[in-house]
Protein backbone atom coordinates (compact mmCIF):
# COMPACT_ATOMS: atom_id res chain seq x y z
CA UNK A 1 0.00 0.00 0.00
CA UNK A 2 1.40 2.99 -1.25
CA UNK A 3 -0.73 5.67 -0.19
CA UNK A 4 -3.09 5.71 3.11
CA UNK A 5 -5.31 9.02 0.88
CA UNK A 6 -5.40 6.75 -1.96
CA UNK A 7 -6.64 3.53 -0.63
CA UNK A 8 -8.73 5.17 1.59
CA UNK A 9 -10.45 6.99 -1.42
CA UNK A 10 -10.21 4.15 -3.46
CA UNK A 11 -11.02 1.48 -1.57
CA UNK A 12 -14.07 -0.04 0.45
CA UNK A 13 -12.98 -1.26 4.51
CA UNK A 14 -13.40 -4.97 4.66
CA UNK A 15 -16.49 -5.61 6.78
CA UNK A 16 -16.32 -6.62 10.28
CA UNK A 17 -15.02 -3.58 12.51
CA UNK A 18 -16.95 -1.03 13.56
CA UNK A 19 -16.91 2.84 14.47
CA UNK A 20 -19.23 4.05 17.59
CA UNK A 21 -20.07 7.93 18.05
CA UNK A 22 -20.38 8.05 22.59
CA UNK A 23 -22.55 10.66 23.14
CA UNK A 24 -23.95 11.61 26.86
CA UNK A 25 -27.57 10.38 25.96
CA UNK A 26 -26.12 6.99 24.54
CA UNK A 27 -23.89 5.39 21.93
CA UNK A 28 -24.52 5.05 18.13
CA UNK A 29 -22.38 1.99 16.07
CA UNK A 30 -22.12 0.93 12.96
CA UNK A 31 -20.06 -1.06 10.07
CA UNK A 32 -16.95 0.48 8.77
CA UNK A 33 -19.06 -0.42 5.60
CA UNK A 34 -21.82 1.62 6.32
CA UNK A 35 -19.59 4.31 7.58
CA UNK A 36 -18.01 4.33 3.82
CA UNK A 37 -21.27 3.85 1.80
CA UNK A 38 -22.62 7.03 3.60
CA UNK A 39 -19.97 9.22 3.47
CA UNK A 40 -20.33 8.41 -0.39
CA UNK A 41 -23.36 9.40 -0.09
CA UNK A 42 -22.73 12.61 1.37
CA UNK A 43 -19.54 13.03 -1.51
CA UNK A 44 -22.65 12.84 -4.31
CA UNK A 45 -24.45 15.52 -1.43
CA UNK A 46 -22.16 17.91 -1.69
CA UNK A 47 -21.39 17.50 -5.45
CA UNK A 48 -24.86 18.41 -6.29
CA UNK A 49 -24.74 21.23 -4.01
CA UNK A 50 -21.72 22.41 -6.89
CA UNK A 51 -18.72 21.51 -4.39
CA UNK A 52 -15.69 20.74 -7.02
CA UNK A 53 -12.05 19.51 -6.34
CA UNK A 54 -10.05 22.13 -4.23
CA UNK A 55 -13.28 24.03 -2.91
CA UNK A 56 -13.26 24.16 0.72
CA UNK A 57 -15.48 22.70 2.91
CA UNK A 58 -15.55 24.58 6.32
CA UNK A 59 -17.05 22.19 9.46
CA UNK A 60 -17.69 24.08 12.68
CA UNK A 61 -19.25 21.26 15.25
CA UNK A 62 -18.30 19.21 18.15
CA UNK A 63 -17.41 15.67 17.49
CA UNK A 64 -19.99 13.34 15.68
CA UNK A 65 -21.21 11.57 12.47
CA UNK A 66 -21.74 14.04 10.20
CA UNK A 67 -18.35 15.27 10.63
CA UNK A 68 -16.64 12.24 10.02
CA UNK A 69 -18.72 11.83 7.03
CA UNK A 70 -18.18 15.19 5.21
CA UNK A 71 -14.58 15.03 6.10
CA UNK A 72 -14.31 11.09 3.89
CA UNK A 73 -17.18 12.48 1.67
CA UNK A 74 -14.15 15.66 0.84
CA UNK A 75 -11.41 13.51 0.63
CA UNK A 76 -13.61 10.96 -2.06
CA UNK A 77 -14.27 14.36 -3.64
CA UNK A 78 -10.83 16.09 -3.34
CA UNK A 79 -12.20 18.80 -1.87
CA UNK A 80 -10.21 20.69 1.35
CA UNK A 81 -12.02 20.53 4.87
CA UNK A 82 -11.43 23.01 7.23
CA UNK A 83 -12.52 21.99 10.28
CA UNK A 84 -12.58 25.00 13.24
CA UNK A 85 -12.43 23.76 16.77
CA UNK A 86 -16.34 24.21 17.74
CA UNK A 87 -16.41 27.14 20.93
CA UNK A 88 -13.70 29.34 18.68
CA UNK A 89 -15.08 30.43 16.02
CA UNK A 90 -18.40 31.70 15.16
CA UNK A 91 -20.32 30.30 12.13
CA UNK A 92 -21.28 33.39 9.77
CA UNK A 93 -20.43 34.86 6.75
CA UNK A 94 -17.00 36.82 7.78
CA UNK A 95 -15.69 33.38 8.51
CA UNK A 96 -16.86 32.22 4.71
CA UNK A 97 -15.01 34.98 3.57
CA UNK A 98 -11.88 34.94 5.45
CA UNK A 99 -11.43 31.42 4.45
CA UNK A 100 -12.47 30.95 1.37
CA UNK A 101 -15.10 28.56 2.00
CA UNK A 102 -17.89 27.33 -0.73
CA UNK A 103 -19.85 26.06 2.65
CA UNK A 104 -19.46 25.95 6.09
CA UNK A 105 -21.34 22.95 7.67
CA UNK A 106 -22.28 23.93 11.81
CA UNK A 107 -24.42 22.66 14.43
CA UNK A 108 -24.05 26.39 15.79
CA UNK A 109 -27.85 27.29 14.55
CA UNK A 110 -29.33 30.83 15.20
CA UNK A 111 -32.97 31.11 15.88
CA UNK A 112 -32.97 34.09 13.44
CA UNK A 113 -30.44 36.31 11.86
CA UNK A 114 -27.08 35.19 11.37
CA UNK A 115 -26.08 31.51 11.08
CA UNK A 116 -27.75 28.10 9.62
CA UNK A 117 -30.75 28.97 7.65
CA UNK A 118 -29.99 33.02 7.14
CA UNK A 119 -27.13 32.28 4.69
CA UNK A 120 -27.07 29.83 2.07
CA UNK A 121 -23.48 28.66 2.06
CA UNK A 122 -24.16 27.95 6.07
CA UNK A 123 -25.82 24.66 6.54
CA UNK A 124 -26.84 22.41 9.37
CA UNK A 125 -24.35 19.66 9.43
CA UNK A 126 -27.78 17.65 11.01
CA UNK A 127 -28.88 17.42 7.54
CA UNK A 128 -26.02 15.18 6.17
CA UNK A 129 -27.26 12.33 8.24
CA UNK A 130 -30.35 11.75 6.25
CA UNK A 131 -29.10 12.35 2.63
CA UNK A 132 -30.65 9.77 0.78
CA UNK A 133 -28.54 7.40 -0.79
CA UNK A 134 -27.92 7.17 -4.32
CA UNK A 135 -25.89 5.36 -6.64
CA UNK A 136 -24.23 7.66 -9.60
CA UNK A 137 -20.51 7.14 -9.30
CA UNK A 138 -18.23 9.34 -8.06
CA UNK A 139 -15.13 8.67 -10.14
CA UNK A 140 -11.86 8.28 -9.25
CA UNK A 141 -10.05 10.49 -7.05
CA UNK A 142 -5.99 10.19 -7.19
CA UNK A 143 -4.06 12.53 -4.67
CA UNK A 144 -0.26 13.51 -5.36
CA UNK A 145 2.03 13.36 -1.99
CA UNK A 146 2.29 17.34 -2.05
CA UNK A 147 -1.93 17.45 -2.63
CA UNK A 148 -3.64 19.09 0.24
CA UNK A 149 -6.65 17.31 1.88
CA UNK A 150 -7.51 19.57 4.60
CA UNK A 151 -6.33 22.82 6.16
CA UNK A 152 -5.06 22.89 10.42
CA UNK A 153 -5.98 25.59 12.69
CA UNK A 154 -2.92 26.11 15.09
CA UNK A 155 -4.18 27.25 18.27
CA UNK A 156 -0.71 28.35 18.84
CA UNK A 157 0.24 30.63 22.01
CA UNK A 158 -0.24 34.18 20.29
CA UNK A 159 -2.48 36.07 18.56
CA UNK A 160 -5.14 34.47 15.77
CA UNK A 161 -5.11 30.87 14.53
CA UNK A 162 -2.53 30.24 11.62
CA UNK A 163 -3.46 28.24 8.56
CA UNK A 164 -1.59 24.98 7.39
CA UNK A 165 -2.62 23.03 4.58
CA UNK A 166 -1.32 19.41 5.52
CA UNK A 167 -0.19 17.39 2.79
CA UNK A 168 -0.94 14.00 1.37
CA UNK A 169 2.63 13.13 1.47
CA UNK A 170 2.76 13.97 5.55
CA UNK A 171 -0.16 12.15 6.58
CA UNK A 172 0.80 8.78 4.50
CA UNK A 173 4.20 9.24 6.32
CA UNK A 174 2.66 9.77 9.79
CA UNK A 175 0.20 7.35 9.58
CA UNK A 176 1.99 4.38 8.06
CA UNK A 177 5.37 5.08 10.77
CA UNK A 178 2.66 5.15 13.88
CA UNK A 179 1.52 1.43 12.31
CA UNK A 180 4.84 0.55 12.25
CA UNK A 181 4.86 0.95 15.90
CA UNK A 182 1.99 -0.18 17.18
CA UNK A 183 0.07 -2.74 15.28
CA UNK A 184 -2.90 -1.69 15.19
CA UNK A 185 -5.78 -4.28 14.28
CA UNK A 186 -8.76 -6.23 14.82
CA UNK A 187 -9.42 -6.46 17.99
CA UNK A 188 -8.15 -2.92 19.00
CA UNK A 189 -10.70 -0.19 19.64
CA UNK A 190 -8.95 2.89 19.56
CA UNK A 191 -11.05 5.92 21.90
CA UNK A 192 -10.86 9.45 20.07
CA UNK A 193 -12.23 12.42 22.58
CA UNK A 194 -10.30 15.29 21.41
CA UNK A 195 -11.59 17.70 18.64
CA UNK A 196 -12.05 16.42 15.14
CA UNK A 197 -10.63 19.63 13.81
CA UNK A 198 -7.20 18.56 15.00
CA UNK A 199 -6.41 16.13 11.74
CA UNK A 200 -4.61 13.84 13.90
CA UNK A 201 -7.68 12.75 16.11
CA UNK A 202 -8.69 11.98 12.15
CA UNK A 203 -5.77 9.58 11.44
CA UNK A 204 -7.50 6.75 13.81
CA UNK A 205 -10.10 6.45 11.60
CA UNK A 206 -8.46 6.59 8.38
CA UNK A 207 -6.11 4.06 10.45
CA UNK A 208 -9.31 1.98 11.54
CA UNK A 209 -10.91 2.07 7.53
CA UNK A 210 -7.46 0.99 5.88
CA UNK A 211 -6.07 -1.50 8.63
CA UNK A 212 -9.69 -2.82 9.90
CA UNK A 213 -9.92 -2.20 13.52
CA UNK A 214 -12.69 -0.46 15.93
CA UNK A 215 -12.46 3.54 16.50
CA UNK A 216 -14.61 5.12 18.55
CA UNK A 217 -15.35 8.85 18.93
CA UNK A 218 -16.76 10.50 21.71
CA UNK A 219 -17.52 14.20 22.54
CA UNK A 220 -15.16 15.68 25.22
CA UNK A 221 -18.02 15.81 27.64
CA UNK A 222 -19.07 11.83 27.42
CA UNK A 223 -15.30 10.92 27.48
CA UNK A 224 -14.68 9.39 30.69
CA UNK A 225 -18.39 7.64 31.03
CA UNK A 226 -18.48 6.21 28.12
CA UNK A 227 -14.88 4.41 28.31
CA UNK A 228 -16.14 2.11 31.19
CA UNK A 229 -19.14 1.07 28.61
CA UNK A 230 -17.10 1.33 25.09
CA UNK A 231 -14.00 -0.93 27.07
CA UNK A 232 -11.66 0.59 24.07
CA UNK A 233 -7.88 -0.78 23.88
CA UNK A 234 -6.08 2.72 23.34
CA UNK A 235 -7.09 5.90 24.26
CA UNK A 236 -5.57 9.24 22.63
CA UNK A 237 -5.21 12.48 25.01
CA UNK A 238 -3.18 15.19 26.15
CA UNK A 239 -1.23 15.27 29.56
CA UNK A 240 -4.24 17.55 30.88
CA UNK A 241 -6.79 14.08 30.89
CA UNK A 242 -4.45 12.14 32.47
CA UNK A 243 -3.97 14.39 35.08
CA UNK A 244 -7.48 14.60 35.87
CA UNK A 245 -7.46 10.32 35.31
CA UNK A 246 -4.90 10.04 37.69
CA UNK A 247 -6.54 12.05 40.41
CA UNK A 248 -9.99 10.70 39.92
CA UNK A 249 -8.23 7.09 40.32
CA UNK A 250 -6.41 8.15 43.37
CA UNK A 251 -10.03 9.07 44.62
CA UNK A 252 -11.38 6.22 44.41
CA UNK A 253 -8.48 4.39 45.53
CA UNK A 254 -9.15 6.13 49.03
CA UNK A 255 -12.22 6.20 49.02
CA UNK A 256 -12.90 2.30 48.02
CA UNK A 257 -9.37 1.23 49.41
CA UNK A 258 -8.81 -0.87 46.14
CA UNK A 259 -6.08 -1.33 44.14
CA UNK A 260 -4.70 1.36 41.87
CA UNK A 261 -4.26 -1.20 39.00
CA UNK A 262 -8.31 -1.98 39.85
CA UNK A 263 -9.18 1.36 40.39
CA UNK A 264 -7.80 2.27 36.86
CA UNK A 265 -9.55 -0.53 35.03
CA UNK A 266 -12.90 0.86 36.21
CA UNK A 267 -12.23 4.11 35.08
CA UNK A 268 -10.08 3.01 31.52
CA UNK A 269 -11.98 -0.12 30.58
CA UNK A 270 -10.43 -3.44 31.37
CA UNK A 271 -9.01 -3.83 27.92
CA UNK A 272 -6.49 -1.09 28.07
CA UNK A 273 -3.10 -2.15 25.97
CA UNK A 274 -1.85 1.09 25.86
CA UNK A 275 -2.45 5.33 26.46
CA UNK A 276 -1.43 8.08 24.23
CA UNK A 277 -0.28 11.38 24.79
CA UNK A 278 1.46 14.55 23.13
CA UNK A 279 0.68 17.69 22.38
CA UNK A 280 2.25 18.80 25.42
CA UNK A 281 4.84 17.67 27.99
CA UNK A 282 3.24 15.04 30.47
CA UNK A 283 4.71 15.47 34.03
CA UNK A 284 6.89 12.66 35.51
CA UNK A 285 4.13 11.68 38.25
CA UNK A 286 1.45 11.33 35.53
CA UNK A 287 3.90 8.91 33.94
CA UNK A 288 5.28 7.26 36.34
CA UNK A 289 2.00 6.17 38.19
CA UNK A 290 0.44 5.01 34.66
CA UNK A 291 3.36 3.08 33.85
CA UNK A 292 4.69 2.18 37.10
CA UNK A 293 1.61 2.15 39.24
CA UNK A 294 -1.36 1.13 37.33
CA UNK A 295 -0.07 -1.09 34.94
CA UNK A 296 -1.26 1.11 31.43
CA UNK A 297 1.60 1.77 29.53
CA UNK A 298 1.49 5.78 29.16
CA UNK A 299 3.73 6.16 25.58
CA UNK A 300 4.70 10.62 25.23
CA UNK A 301 5.47 11.72 22.00
CA UNK A 302 6.59 14.97 20.37
CA UNK A 303 5.45 16.66 17.09
CA UNK A 304 3.89 19.55 15.86
CA UNK A 305 1.24 20.72 13.64
CA UNK A 306 3.76 21.98 11.42
CA UNK A 307 5.90 18.81 11.61
CA UNK A 308 3.42 16.36 12.47
CA UNK A 309 4.45 13.39 14.53
CA UNK A 310 8.05 13.33 14.94
CA UNK A 311 8.62 10.85 17.77
CA UNK A 312 7.05 8.22 20.15
CA UNK A 313 7.82 5.45 22.45
CA UNK A 314 5.99 2.29 21.90
CA UNK A 315 5.94 -1.24 23.13
CA UNK A 316 8.93 -1.74 21.29
CA UNK A 317 11.05 1.31 22.47
CA UNK A 318 10.23 2.92 25.46
CA UNK A 319 11.95 5.22 27.73
CA UNK A 320 10.37 7.22 30.33
CA UNK A 321 11.04 10.80 30.42
CA UNK A 322 11.87 10.90 26.64
CA UNK A 323 9.22 11.62 23.64
CA UNK A 324 10.64 8.12 22.20
CA UNK A 325 12.94 7.74 19.37
CA UNK A 326 12.40 9.74 15.68
CA UNK A 327 10.25 8.24 13.20
CA UNK A 328 10.67 7.23 9.92
CA UNK A 329 10.56 9.85 7.31
CA UNK A 330 11.62 12.39 10.56
CA UNK A 331 15.61 13.71 11.08
CA UNK A 332 16.15 15.58 14.19
CA UNK A 333 18.28 18.50 13.66
CA UNK A 334 19.90 19.94 16.73
CA UNK A 335 21.87 23.48 16.17
CA UNK A 336 24.76 24.92 19.08
CA UNK A 337 22.41 26.15 20.78
CA UNK A 338 20.64 22.93 21.09
CA UNK A 339 17.65 24.23 19.11
CA UNK A 340 15.41 21.12 17.93
CA UNK A 341 14.51 21.34 14.21
CA UNK A 342 13.04 18.32 12.27
CA UNK A 343 13.62 17.40 8.91
CA UNK A 344 10.56 15.62 7.22
CA UNK A 345 10.41 13.42 3.66
CA UNK A 346 7.33 14.77 3.61
CA UNK A 347 6.73 18.07 4.76
CA UNK A 348 3.02 19.31 5.86
CA UNK A 349 3.88 22.14 4.04
CA UNK A 350 6.47 25.15 3.20
CA UNK A 351 4.27 28.27 4.52
CA UNK A 352 1.39 29.25 6.84
CA UNK A 353 -1.75 30.88 5.61
CA UNK A 354 -3.13 33.57 7.33
CA UNK A 355 0.17 34.45 9.15
CA UNK A 356 2.32 37.37 9.32
CA UNK A 357 5.58 36.93 7.24
CA UNK A 358 7.58 36.94 10.73
CA UNK A 359 5.58 33.43 11.63
CA UNK A 360 6.76 31.86 8.31
CA UNK A 361 10.65 31.77 9.46
CA UNK A 362 9.93 28.06 11.27
CA UNK A 363 9.61 27.02 7.92
CA UNK A 364 13.26 26.83 6.29
CA UNK A 365 14.39 25.39 2.82
CA UNK A 366 14.70 21.90 2.28
CA UNK A 367 11.64 20.15 4.20
CA UNK A 368 12.87 21.73 7.89
CA UNK A 369 10.93 23.35 10.62
CA UNK A 370 12.96 24.85 13.31
CA UNK A 371 10.77 23.66 16.79
CA UNK A 372 11.46 25.97 18.58
CA UNK A 373 12.49 23.30 21.25
CA UNK A 374 15.20 22.63 23.21
CA UNK A 375 16.11 19.11 22.99
CA UNK A 376 19.17 16.40 22.95
CA UNK A 377 19.23 12.56 21.51
CA UNK A 378 20.70 10.35 23.78
CA UNK A 379 22.77 7.26 22.45
CA UNK A 380 20.17 4.94 21.52
CA UNK A 381 18.31 7.69 19.62
CA UNK A 382 16.01 8.69 21.86
CA UNK A 383 14.65 12.53 21.77
CA UNK A 384 14.24 14.34 25.11
CA UNK A 385 12.58 17.93 25.01
CA UNK A 386 14.07 20.06 27.75
CA UNK A 387 11.56 23.38 26.97
CA UNK A 388 11.43 25.90 24.85
CA UNK A 389 14.41 27.56 23.09
CA UNK A 390 11.94 31.47 24.00
CA UNK A 391 11.43 30.03 27.37
CA UNK A 392 15.33 30.38 27.87
CA UNK A 393 15.75 33.61 30.04
CA UNK A 394 19.27 35.21 30.01
CA UNK A 395 19.95 37.05 33.10
CA UNK A 396 21.89 40.65 33.32
CA UNK A 397 24.63 37.86 34.56
CA UNK A 398 24.75 36.22 31.70
CA UNK A 399 23.40 33.02 33.08
CA UNK A 400 21.17 31.06 30.74
CA UNK A 401 18.23 29.87 32.69
CA UNK A 402 15.82 26.92 31.19
CA UNK A 403 12.80 27.95 32.89
CA UNK A 404 10.55 24.38 31.99
CA UNK A 405 12.27 22.27 34.66
CA UNK A 406 11.30 25.04 37.31
CA UNK A 407 7.97 25.34 36.55
CA UNK A 408 7.82 21.21 36.31
CA UNK A 409 9.39 21.61 40.32
CA UNK A 410 6.42 24.17 40.91
CA UNK A 411 3.54 22.13 39.56
CA UNK A 412 4.37 19.47 41.97
CA UNK A 413 2.79 21.09 44.72
CA UNK A 414 -0.79 19.73 45.15
CA UNK A 415 -2.03 23.01 45.61
CA UNK A 416 -0.70 24.48 42.05
CA UNK A 417 -2.29 22.93 38.59
CA UNK A 418 -0.18 25.33 36.29
CA UNK A 419 3.36 27.17 36.80
CA UNK A 420 4.65 30.42 34.33
CA UNK A 421 8.03 32.02 35.22
CA UNK A 422 9.02 35.04 33.99
CA UNK A 423 11.73 37.77 34.08
CA UNK A 424 10.91 40.52 33.99
CA UNK A 425 13.94 42.69 34.76
CA UNK A 426 16.63 40.50 33.98
CA UNK A 427 17.23 39.95 37.01
CA UNK A 428 14.75 37.13 39.20
CA UNK A 429 12.15 35.55 38.55
CA UNK A 430 8.30 35.51 38.91
CA UNK A 431 6.22 32.99 38.90
CA UNK A 432 2.46 33.23 37.86
CA UNK A 433 0.11 30.17 39.23
CA UNK A 434 -2.78 28.71 38.44
CA UNK A 435 -3.90 27.14 41.26
CA UNK A 436 -5.60 23.91 41.82
CA UNK A 437 -8.71 24.98 43.67
CA UNK A 438 -9.95 28.53 44.48
CA UNK A 439 -9.83 29.97 47.09
CA UNK A 440 -5.85 29.27 46.60
CA UNK A 441 -3.77 27.91 49.37
CA UNK A 442 -0.88 30.14 49.66
CA UNK A 443 -0.09 29.09 52.68
CA UNK A 444 0.90 25.43 50.94
CA UNK A 445 1.91 27.72 47.96
CA UNK A 446 4.58 29.60 49.84
CA UNK A 447 5.83 26.26 51.75
CA UNK A 448 6.31 25.11 48.12
CA UNK A 449 7.95 27.99 46.99
CA UNK A 450 10.74 28.21 50.01
CA UNK A 451 11.25 24.22 49.51
CA UNK A 452 11.56 24.63 45.48
CA UNK A 453 14.14 27.72 46.19
CA UNK A 454 15.80 25.34 48.53
CA UNK A 455 16.66 22.68 45.78
CA UNK A 456 17.73 25.09 42.79
CA UNK A 457 20.48 26.89 42.02
CA UNK A 458 21.15 30.71 43.02
CA UNK A 459 19.85 32.27 39.57
CA UNK A 460 17.16 29.62 39.82
CA UNK A 461 15.56 31.00 42.46
CA UNK A 462 11.95 32.49 42.10
CA UNK A 463 11.73 35.48 44.04
CA UNK A 464 7.80 35.92 44.34
CA UNK A 465 4.57 34.09 43.59
CA UNK A 466 1.92 35.77 41.85
CA UNK A 467 -1.35 33.54 42.23
CA UNK A 468 -3.29 33.62 39.44
CA UNK A 469 -7.31 33.97 40.57
CA UNK A 470 -9.25 32.91 38.52
CA UNK A 471 -6.89 30.39 37.08
CA UNK A 472 -5.93 29.88 33.60
CA UNK A 473 -8.63 28.15 31.66
CA UNK A 474 -9.37 27.85 28.00
CA UNK A 475 -12.53 29.95 27.99
CA UNK A 476 -10.54 32.86 29.75
CA UNK A 477 -7.67 32.94 27.02
CA UNK A 478 -4.92 32.07 29.32
CA UNK A 479 -4.85 28.50 28.49
CA UNK A 480 -4.67 26.84 24.61
CA UNK A 481 -6.97 24.37 23.62
CA UNK A 482 -4.50 21.42 24.24
CA UNK A 483 -3.85 23.25 27.53
CA UNK A 484 -1.25 24.73 27.29
CA UNK A 485 -0.56 27.77 29.38
CA UNK A 486 -0.36 31.24 26.72
CA UNK A 487 2.49 33.13 28.18
CA UNK A 488 2.23 36.26 26.25
CA UNK A 489 -1.39 36.42 27.21
CA UNK A 490 -0.73 35.77 30.72
CA UNK A 491 1.98 38.18 31.18
CA UNK A 492 -0.36 40.62 30.31
CA UNK A 493 -3.15 39.64 32.51
CA UNK A 494 -0.90 39.66 35.44
CA UNK A 495 1.36 42.39 34.20
CA UNK A 496 0.91 44.86 37.28
CA UNK A 497 1.13 42.42 39.81
CA UNK A 498 4.18 40.78 38.31
CA UNK A 499 5.93 44.41 38.65
CA UNK A 500 4.70 45.52 41.24
CA UNK A 501 7.26 44.77 44.18
CA UNK A 502 4.65 44.54 46.82
CA UNK A 503 2.21 42.09 45.46
CA UNK A 504 2.54 38.14 45.60
CA UNK A 505 4.01 35.79 47.74
CA UNK A 506 7.28 36.21 48.98
CA UNK A 507 10.57 33.79 49.12
CA UNK B 1 -36.21 10.42 46.69
CA UNK B 2 -32.46 10.97 47.05
CA UNK B 3 -31.22 14.26 48.94
CA UNK B 4 -29.88 15.82 45.47
CA UNK B 5 -28.43 19.25 47.05
CA UNK B 6 -26.55 16.93 49.97
CA UNK B 7 -24.83 14.55 46.96
CA UNK B 8 -24.38 17.52 45.21
CA UNK B 9 -22.17 19.11 48.20
CA UNK B 10 -20.39 16.27 49.13
CA UNK B 11 -19.49 15.31 45.34
CA UNK B 12 -18.42 18.50 45.21
CA UNK B 13 -16.67 18.70 48.07
CA UNK B 14 -14.69 15.77 46.95
CA UNK B 15 -13.65 16.90 43.80
CA UNK B 16 -12.30 20.30 45.44
CA UNK B 17 -10.10 18.24 47.60
CA UNK B 18 -9.62 20.82 50.30
CA UNK B 19 -13.82 22.41 50.82
CA UNK B 20 -15.74 21.04 53.72
CA UNK B 21 -18.78 19.93 52.31
CA UNK B 22 -20.65 22.46 54.46
CA UNK B 23 -18.65 24.99 53.12
CA UNK B 24 -19.65 24.36 49.61
CA UNK B 25 -21.86 27.40 48.27
CA UNK B 26 -24.10 26.05 45.69
CA UNK B 27 -24.78 29.00 44.35
CA UNK B 28 -21.19 29.75 43.51
CA UNK B 29 -20.16 29.43 39.97
CA UNK B 30 -17.98 25.92 39.92
CA UNK B 31 -15.54 27.00 37.29
CA UNK B 32 -14.74 30.86 38.39
CA UNK B 33 -15.06 30.47 41.73
CA UNK B 34 -14.35 26.73 42.47
CA UNK B 35 -11.30 26.36 39.81
CA UNK B 36 -13.16 23.28 38.73
CA UNK B 37 -11.81 22.12 35.03
CA UNK B 38 -14.31 21.25 32.92
CA UNK B 39 -12.97 17.30 32.65
CA UNK B 40 -13.55 17.24 36.25
CA UNK B 41 -17.30 18.99 35.69
CA UNK B 42 -17.78 15.91 34.26
CA UNK B 43 -16.30 13.34 36.61
CA UNK B 44 -18.23 15.41 39.49
CA UNK B 45 -21.44 15.00 37.19
CA UNK B 46 -20.94 11.14 36.60
CA UNK B 47 -20.58 10.52 40.27
CA UNK B 48 -23.27 12.89 41.30
CA UNK B 49 -25.61 10.60 38.96
CA UNK B 50 -24.06 7.36 40.14
CA UNK B 51 -25.05 8.02 43.48
CA UNK B 52 -28.88 9.75 42.95
CA UNK B 53 -29.73 7.08 40.35
CA UNK B 54 -30.51 9.79 37.57
CA UNK B 55 -28.63 8.90 34.44
CA UNK B 56 -25.90 10.61 33.38
CA UNK B 57 -27.78 9.97 29.52
CA UNK B 58 -30.86 11.80 30.40
CA UNK B 59 -28.60 14.88 29.56
CA UNK B 60 -27.29 16.61 26.39
CA UNK B 61 -23.47 18.26 26.27
CA UNK B 62 -25.13 21.63 25.88
CA UNK B 63 -27.36 20.86 29.05
CA UNK B 64 -24.02 20.16 30.80
CA UNK B 65 -22.66 23.50 28.95
CA UNK B 66 -25.15 25.31 31.00
CA UNK B 67 -24.85 24.05 34.55
CA UNK B 68 -22.26 26.76 35.87
CA UNK B 69 -23.45 26.47 39.93
CA UNK B 70 -24.24 23.72 42.00
CA UNK B 71 -27.61 24.46 42.48
CA UNK B 72 -28.25 24.47 38.71
CA UNK B 73 -27.36 20.65 38.96
CA UNK B 74 -29.73 20.53 41.75
CA UNK B 75 -32.38 21.79 39.73
CA UNK B 76 -30.98 19.82 36.47
CA UNK B 77 -31.05 16.65 38.34
CA UNK B 78 -34.30 17.61 39.86
CA UNK B 79 -36.36 17.65 37.23
CA UNK B 80 -35.27 14.31 35.92
CA UNK B 81 -36.32 12.72 39.31
CA UNK B 82 -39.44 14.29 39.37
CA UNK B 83 -40.23 13.24 35.72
Amino acid sequence: MDSIVNHLVSTAPEPGHRITFARLDGDRSMDLTELYARSADVARHLRRQGIRPGDRVGILSPNRLEWVLLDLAALRLKAVTCGFESGKFDASAALLAKYDLAVLYTDRIAPTGAGAGADPLIRDIAELADVPATDDALGPVKYETDDHTTIKFTSGSTGEPKGLAASVGSIDSSITAVQGLFHHTDGDDLFVFLPLSLLQQRYWIYSALVYGHDVTVSTYEAAFSALKRVRPTVVMGVPGFFETAKKQIEGQVRRSGAEVPSAARLLFGDRIRYLWTGSAPASAAVLTFFNDTAGLPLFEGFGLNETCIVSKNHPGAHRQGSVGQVLPGKEILLDEDGVVSVRMDYPVNTRYEYATPEAQRIFQPGGIVRTGDLGYVDEDGFLYIRGRADDVIVLDNGKKVIVRPIEERMRTSPAIEECVLFCPTQTYLVAVVSPARQPADTDVIAAHLAAANAALAKDERIRKVIVAEPGFTIDNGLLTSQYKPRRQQIFERFRSAILDNQEGIHA
Amino acid sequence: MPDIPTIVRERLAEVLDDVPADDVDLDRDMADDYGLTSLNKVLFLTAVCDETGVGLSHFTERDLDVMRTGNDVVDALGRVAAA
